[in-house]
C-alpha cells in the first residue's frame, strides 16, 4: 500500500478525514488511483508520512501546536492536509499558505493533476465565448428542437449555456415545468391554468383579507413601489398592481415562509421575459408602457409569471421560512468551498472581520438579482432554470464563482470597510451574457470537483 | 465626563438601525452619508453598510453603519449587525403607532443582549408629514427618557434633524468610549475588533483561526 492510501486509512491519524476523500478531489477515488499507480516514492505508513513533515511547522507555529495539541479538530486537520496538496497541485501559482508545509515527495507525482485544481478562479472558458457568437444557428437549434418533442434533458442542455430571447418565453415555461412537452395539451393546460389563478385572486385578492393576510398585504404593498426604481416600467400602475396580486397569491399559497423581502424581486426575470413576447420590434421593455397592451395579454403575462415563479421558488422554499434557515447553510457551505478552493481570500476576508453572511445572504436571497443587472439575471435563470430542481445546490457554486471574480479586486482591499462597501457593490453595470456565461462556467467546474466530495461541505459542528 | 482634545487617535464606532419597514431608515443614512433623498429608493434586503467619517472637538471618529431591513422575516438576523455594536439608531414612523411599538422590542432585545454598553437614539422620522402623526412626541420622549436613550425628531425627506441626532449620538458614544478608557477597559477595541472574529459561525478556536490568517 502506498503512501497517500495508508495516511487516509490510519484510524489513529487526525489527518484523517474518513475513508474515502481528501476535501477538493474532483472525483477521488479515480484520482488517488492515478496518483498512487504513478507514484514511485512515498512514505509507507502514517509515521513515516509525518517523519517527512516533521520540519512542517515554522518557529512561530510553536504556539498553534502547543494550544491545539491533540484536540486539533478535524477541520482544522483537514484544510491544513488540502493545503499541503494544494501547495502542490498549483505548484507554480502564487500561493501564500497559512501553513509552511513541505512534502517534497509529492510534488514529483502529482503534477500531471494540478491543472485541473483552480486554486482560485480562472474565468474565461474558451468554450463559452464561441457559443455567444453563434446565438443565430443557436436558434435554429432551439427552433428545430422546439418543431420536434424534445425531451426536458434536450432542452435543458441547450438551455443552460443561454436561451436566445425569441424562444425565451416558451422555454422557460417548458423548462419551469409549467407547460407540458406535449404539444397536443399545451393550449388546454395554458388556458386551465391562467383560469386556475384568476380564480385565486378571485378568491384570495379580491375579498376582504384576515389580519394575517392583511399584514402580508402591506408589507407587499410598501415593497413594490420600491422595486427596481430605475426602470419606469416598474413604476406603472398596472405593473405594481400585477406584482402585488402574484406575490400576495403566492403568500397565501406558501404560508410556512410567507412573503419574505426579496421575493418580488425574483417575480422581474419572468415578468420581463413573458412581457418581452409581447413588445413589438424589439423596442426596450424598460421604458414600455403597459397600457397599450391588450387586457388579455396582460393576464397572460400575469399568470404565466405567477406559475413559472411557484414553481422556480418551490426548489429553495426552505431559503425563505423562518430564521431563512437554508440561506444559512448556503452561507456556511459557500464558506467552506472558498476555504477550500481560495484560501488566500478566505484569510483575507477572515483577517478584516468580513463575515460571509453580511454579504451572502442577500446573494442567496435575492439569487444575485440585486448584483447584477436586469438583462444578466435573465440570462443567469437560463442555467438556473436548466438545472431544474438541482439549481437549489447549483446556486451556491454560482455564488462561490461570483465572489471569486472578483478576488483580485478584494485582495487589494486593505480594511473591512473597503471590503464590505466593495462587496456590497460590485461593480456589474457593464456586465453582458458573457460575464454570465464565464461565472457559471467556473460554477459548473466547481461543482464537478466537489459533487463527489459530499462531506467538503459538510459543517463539522462537532470535531474530535 | 468632558471630551477631550484630539489625541491624533481614530475612533471606530458601529451603528446600527433598526426599525419597521418602510419608516425611513435607508434614507436617514443616506441623507447623513450622501446627502441624498429620494422618495423611492430600493427597499433593503438584509443589511447595507456605509461609513462616515466626522471629526468631533478634534477627535477623529470612523462610524462604520448597518443599515438593516425592516421585515420581520429578517429579525433574527438582527444580533449579527447589533452585536458589538457601539450606538443604536432606532428609527420609528411618527404617522405609524405600529412602528412605535416595535422599537420598544428592540430596546428590551439590545438592553437585554448589550446592557448599557450600547448608546441608543430613538428617532421619531417623517416629521415632513406632521397632519397625520399618530405617535405623540411626549409619548415618545418620555419613553425614551425612561430606557436611557436619546430622543429625535427628523425628516429625511427635508433634510431636518438629520445631522444633530448623528452627532448627538456620536458624542454620547465618544464619551462612553473615553470614559471606558480611562478605566483602561477599551470597549470600542475590544467592540470593533475582536468582537468581530466571535461573528465567524465556526467551531473553529480562536487560536487557530488566528494562526491561518496571522501567518499568511
Amino acid at each position: 500500500m502506498d503512501g497517500l492510501h495508508s495516511f487516509e486509512n490510519d484510524k489513529s491519524s487526525f489527518w484523517k478525514k474518513n475513508s474515502k476523500a481528501v476535501p477538493g478531489r474532483p472525483s477521488p477515488k479515480k484520482e488517488v488511483q492515478r496518483i498512487s499507480r504513478t507514484k514511485t516514492v512515498g512514505p509507507a505508513s502514517y509515521h513515516e508520512f509525518q517523519a517527512s513533515i516533521s520540519d512542517a511547522w515554522a518557529v512561530e507555529d510553536d504556539d498553534f501546536c502547543l494550544t491545539s495539541g491533540t484536540k486539533i479538530s478535524k477541520k482544522v486537520s483537514q484544510s491544513a492536509a488540502l493545503n499541503v496538496l494544494n501547495v502542490h497541485r498549483t505548484f507554480e501559482a502564487p500561493v501564500h499558505h497559512c501553513e509552511n508545509v513541505n512534502l517534497s515527495v509529492q510534488e514529483k507525482n502529482v503534477t500531471h493533476v494540478k491543472n485541473k485544481f483552480p486554486g482560485r478562479p480562472r474565468p474565461l472558458p474558451s468554450s463559452t465565448n464561441t457559443l455567444d457568437k453563434n446565438t443565430e444557428s443557436k436558434l435554429e437549434r432551439f427552433e428545430t428542437l422546439l418543431a420536434n418533442t424534445p425531451t426536458i434533458d434536450e432542452l435543458a442542455q441547450l438551455s443552460w449555456s443561454g436561451v436566445p430571447q425569441k424562444v425565451r418565453p416558451i422555454i422557460w415555461r417548458l423548462l419551469a415545468g409549467y407547460l407540458p412537452i406535449n404539444q397536443e395539451r399545451r393550449q388546454t393546460i395554458l388556458e386551465r391554468k391562467r383560469q386556475d389563478y384568476w380564480n385565486l385572486v378571485q378568491q384570495y385578492y379580491d375579498t376582504e383579507r384576515d389580519e394575517a393576510s392583511q399584514d402580508t398585504y402591506h408589507q407587499i404593498h410598501i415593497d413594490v413601489p420600491r422595486m427596481n426604481p430605475s426602470v419606469a416600467l416598474f413604476q406603472q400602475e398596472t405593473v405594481q398592481k400585477m406584482f402585488e396580486r402574484i406575490l400576495f397569491i403566492w403568500a397565501i399559497r406558501h404560508p410556512a415562509s410567507g412573503y419574505v423581502q426579496g421575493i418580488n424581486d425574483l417575480v422581474t426575470p419572468f415578468f420581463v421575459v413573458f412581457l418581452q413576447e409581447f413588445i413589438p420590434n424589439n423596442e426596450p421593455f424598460e421604458t414600455f408602457s403597459l397600457n397599450t397592451l391588450h387586457q388579455d395579454k396582460l393576464d397572460i403575462i400575469e399568470a404565466d409569471s405567477f406559475w413559472c415563479l411557484s414553481k422556480f421558488l418551490d426548489a429553495i422554499q426552505d431559503n425563505y421560512v423562518f430564521a431563512q434557515l437554508g440561506i444559512q447553510q448556503k452561507v456556511n457551505q459557500l464558506k467552506e468551498l472558498i476555504q477550500r478552493v481560495d484560501n488566500n481570500l478566505h484569510c483575507h476576508l477572515m483577517q478584516h472581520n468580513i463575515d460571509y453572511l453580511q454579504f451572502s445572504f442577500r446573494w442567496l436571497n435575492n439569487l444575485l438579482t440585486r448584483e447584477l443587472p436586469l438583462r444578466c439575471t435573465i440570462r443567469l435563470w437560463d442555467t438556473y432554470l436548466a438545472e431544474g430542481d438541482s439549481f437549489a445546490s447549483f446556486q451556491l457554486y454560482v455564488c462561490a464563482a461570483f465572489l471569486l471574480y472578483w478576488r483580485d479586486m478584494l485582495l487589494l482591499e486593505t480594511d473591512f470597510q473597503g471590503l464590505m462597501l466593495l462587496l456590497q457593490n460590485l461593480p456589474t453595470q457593464d456586465w453582458r451574457s458573457s460575464n454570465i456565461d464565464m461565472v457559471v462556467a467556473e460554477a459548473y467546474r466547481l461543482k464537478v470537483m466537489f459533487a463527489d466530495a459530499p462531506n467538503h461541505l459538510q459543517n463539522n459542528r462537532n470535531p474530535r | 465626563m468632558a471630551i477631550n482634545s484630539g489625541n491624533g487617535k481614530t475612533h471606530n464606532f458601529k451603528v446600527v438601525l433598526l426599525g419597521e419597514g418602510c419608516v425611513g431608515k435607508t434614507s436617514l443614512v443616506l441623507r447623513y452619508v450622501e446627502d441624498k433623498f429620494n422618495s423611492n429608493h430600493i427597499s433593503t434586503v438584509q443589511a447595507s453598510f456605509l461609513s462616515k467619517k466626522v471629526n468631533i472637538e478634534g477627535n477623529r471618529i470612523n462610524l462604520a453603519i448597518w443599515d438593516t431591513a425592516g421585515q420581520e422575516q429578517f429579525h433574527a438576523l438582527g444580533p449579527l449587525y447589533y452585536r458589538s455594536s457601539n450606538g443604536a439608531v432606532l428609527v420609528y414612523d411618527i404617522t405609524d403607532e405600529k412602528s412605535f411599538q416595535r422599537i420598544k422590542i428592540w430596546v428590551k432585545e439590545l438592553r437585554k443582549m448589550l446592557g448599557v454598553d450600547i448608546c441608543l437614539v430613538i428617532v421619531g422620522n417623517k416629521t415632513d408629514l406632521e397632519s397625520d402623526r399618530h405617535v405623540s412626541l411626549e409619548e415618545a420622549e418620555s419613553y425614551a427618557e425612561k430606557v436611557g436613550a436619546l430622543h429625535f425628531q427628523t425628516s429625511a425627506k427635508l433634510n431636518e434633524g438629520v445631522e444633530a441626532m448623528f452627532y448627538a449620538l456620536t458624542q454620547k458614544m465618544l464619551e462612553k468610549t473615553l470614559e471606558n478608557e480611562t478605566h483602561n477597559v477599551s470597549l470600542a477595541g475590544q467592540n470593533s475588533q475582536s468582537g468581530n472574529i466571535l461573528v465567524v459561525d465556526d467551531e473553529q478556536t480562536p487560536s487557530t483561526t488566528k494562526h491561518c490568517c496571522g501567518s499568511s
